[in-house]
């Protein structure tokens, strides 16, 4: 996987054995995975670390996906959110519309699909995020600071992008 | 002679009632025949024995046979059971008032004909018992539209469950999906298996990777057909739609000289309706249009798809030349899980999905066929 992206990828699923062998095929492609079991897991590790992309499992015991996407979207605004289910209603997938999810998709989803779909979101979130990135730097700047204080803003900045 | 004169007026008094009699009974029997022939309902009159003396008309609609046909058998042979019908007309000779039930009767023509009963015995003027009469009203349609509410509410049933089922499988089935895709991963990176053994372990994790593609088929088909979406409606041209669905269904036909005509209307045909569902009802009609034709030609054959517009309804003909329906066949091709198919070809999804789609947009679909000459299937949508 040369020159591809690496993507950080958060994978939430009550289903462990799912996440086991979705990671590892994930990880094998390079990119960094996260799992966690459920939707509290998730906001906690989300409060810690930086993602890219969120694969939500909808019907999870404890807050749902539906929520967990919120949640997860208050804490990283440029988050990605796919939504996986094995489950046919379309009322909850309009729910996880409302809530901004990136593609809704029905289980067994075929792995070379998620794969494309996990990078178009990436993208959309790069660019997102970029933009408004930019625009913070610019008021920064503006802002009339002074050397230290552009420099520790830009820091802080970087922080909560998630940018190294 | 004059003591014959009261004795002569005495019977002209008499010839007097007699001749009113006669005609009160005259009036009476042409009441009783005109009620007779004129019921609905199936009236007949046994003797003590059981043997039928008396058949109405409508007897004749109901089971079939004439008057002539009848009299002079016992009636119990008329019904499905006669034991059952025996142990009745026992029940209405010792309660001696009406009985009522629903029995079923054998029509001539073989078929089945329901009716509820009632039984009444007949007696003399010394209120001895000289027979048993029969009012039978037919419920056979009743009956029939009880049967078929029964067997909706079945489906509906059995389509919820179903539906259960498949989004239960699911997550197990993303799981053997996960984890075949990872063996395969895993082969093939692997060092020190021979190449015979690594052949045989990939063409076994393709092979489960491909049966579960084939369950996901199935699971995603059920719960479509249960998924109760909200109709988006939109304009759109159904020659384009057409088109494009022939377009797309082109893989399926490459190396395989089947025709696919199209003798559409001049001119786009507009129409206010859900494509995305239309679209899928004519994957599925060609797809099986395919498969019929292959089935009888091997890879020849035609297959015609017409487009009509009426006052009312744009029609849409999917024309096939292969193997068609047999008639015993025709009234369950609609039903959920019904398919001839071997097992493995076909879920008996299709065309029940299609129905379902087609009454979701106001439209049915409806099929003709000869068995050995062709099929043709008609969506029906309202405009």
């Amino acid at each position: 996987m040369k020159n591809q992206p690496i993507i950080r990828i958060l994978l939430v699923d009550d289903e462990e054995t799912l996440l086991e062998y979705l990671s590892k095929r994930l990880l094998k492609m390079g990119h960094t995975v996260k799992a966690a079991f459920s939707g509290e897991q998730a906001i906690e590790v989300a409060n810690r670390e930086h993602f890219d992309v969120a694969i939500v499992d909808l019907k999870m015991p404890g807050i749902d996906g539906v929520e967990t996407q919120k949640k997860l979207k208050e804490i990283q605004p440029f988050l990605q959110c796919i939504v996986l289910t094995g489950h046919g209603s379309t009322e909850t997938a309009l729910k996880s519309g409302q809530q901004d999810a990136f593609q809704y998709l029905l289980k067994p989803v075929n792995y070379d699909d998620l794969v494309a779909i996990i990078k178009k979101a990436y993208k959309k979130k790069s660019q997102t995020q970029e933009v408004k990135f930019k625009e913070e730097v610019e008021r920064i700047y503006r802002s009339g600071l002074g050397a230290h204080g552009i420099k520790k803003a830009i820091a802080e900045l970087n922080k909560i992008y998630g940018i190294d | 002679m004059e003591s014959i004169n009261p004795l002569l007026s005495e019977l002209k008094r008499v010839k007097q009632k007699l001749a009113s009699y006669k005609i009160e009974l005259h009036q009476a029997r042409g009441y009783l025949q005109c009620i007779l022939q004129n019921s609905e309902d199936m009236i007949f009159a046994t003797e003590v024995s059981g043997m039928l003396i008396s058949f109405s008309k409508s007897g004749e609609k109901v089971l079939g046979y004439s008057w002539e046909e009848v009299i002079g058998s016992q009636v119990k042979d008329l019904a499905k059971d006669p034991a059952a019908f025996e142990q009745f007309l026992n029940t209405s000779r010792q309660d001696g008032s009406s009985v009522q039930l629903d029995l079923a009767f054998q029509h001539k023509d073989g078929n089945t004909a329901y009716c509820n009963v009632s039984l009444i015995n007949l007696t003399n003027r010394e209120g001895l018992r000289i027979g048993t009469v029969g009012v039978c009203r037919d419920i056979t349609l009743w009956k029939k539209i009880q049967d078929d509410l029964v067997r909706i509410d079945r489906l509906a049933e059995m389509g919820r469950i179903a539906a259960g089922v498949a989004h239960e499988i699911n997550n197990p089935l993303a799981i053997i999906n996960e984890a075949s895709g990872w063996a395969a991963t895993v082969v093939s990176d692997a060092k020190g298996i021979g190449s015979e053994d690594r052949q045989e372990l990939e063409k076994a994790t393709k092979e489960i990777s491909a049966q579960t593609k084939r369950c996901r088929t199935i699971t995603h088909q059920l719960l479509g057909f249960v998924r109760d979406s909200e109709l988006s409606k939109t304009e759109f041209d159904v020659h384009e739609l057409l088109n494009e669905t022939i377009s797309f269904l082109k893989p399926e036909l490459k190396h395989s000289p089947i025709e696919i005509n199209t003798r559409f209307m001049p001119g786009p045909l507009n129409m206010n309706s859900d494509p995305k569902l239309l679209e899928q009802v004519c994957v599925n009609l060609i797809t099986n249009a395919i498969h019929a034709v292959r089935e009888k030609h091997g890879d020849k054959g035609r297959i015609e798809i017409r487009t009509l517009k009426t006052d009312s309804e744009v029609e849409i003909h999917f024309e096939d030349n292969g193997i068609g329906i047999p008639q015993e066949n025709r009234q369950n091709i609609f039903e959920l899980f019904y398919t001839t198919k071997p097992p493995g070809k076909g879920t008996g999804l299709g065309l029940p999905i299609c129905q379902n789609i087609a009454r979701k947009v106001g439209g049915k679909i409806t099929c003709q066929s000869n068995v050995g000459v062709g099929t043709t299937f008609t969506v029906h949508i309202p405009t």
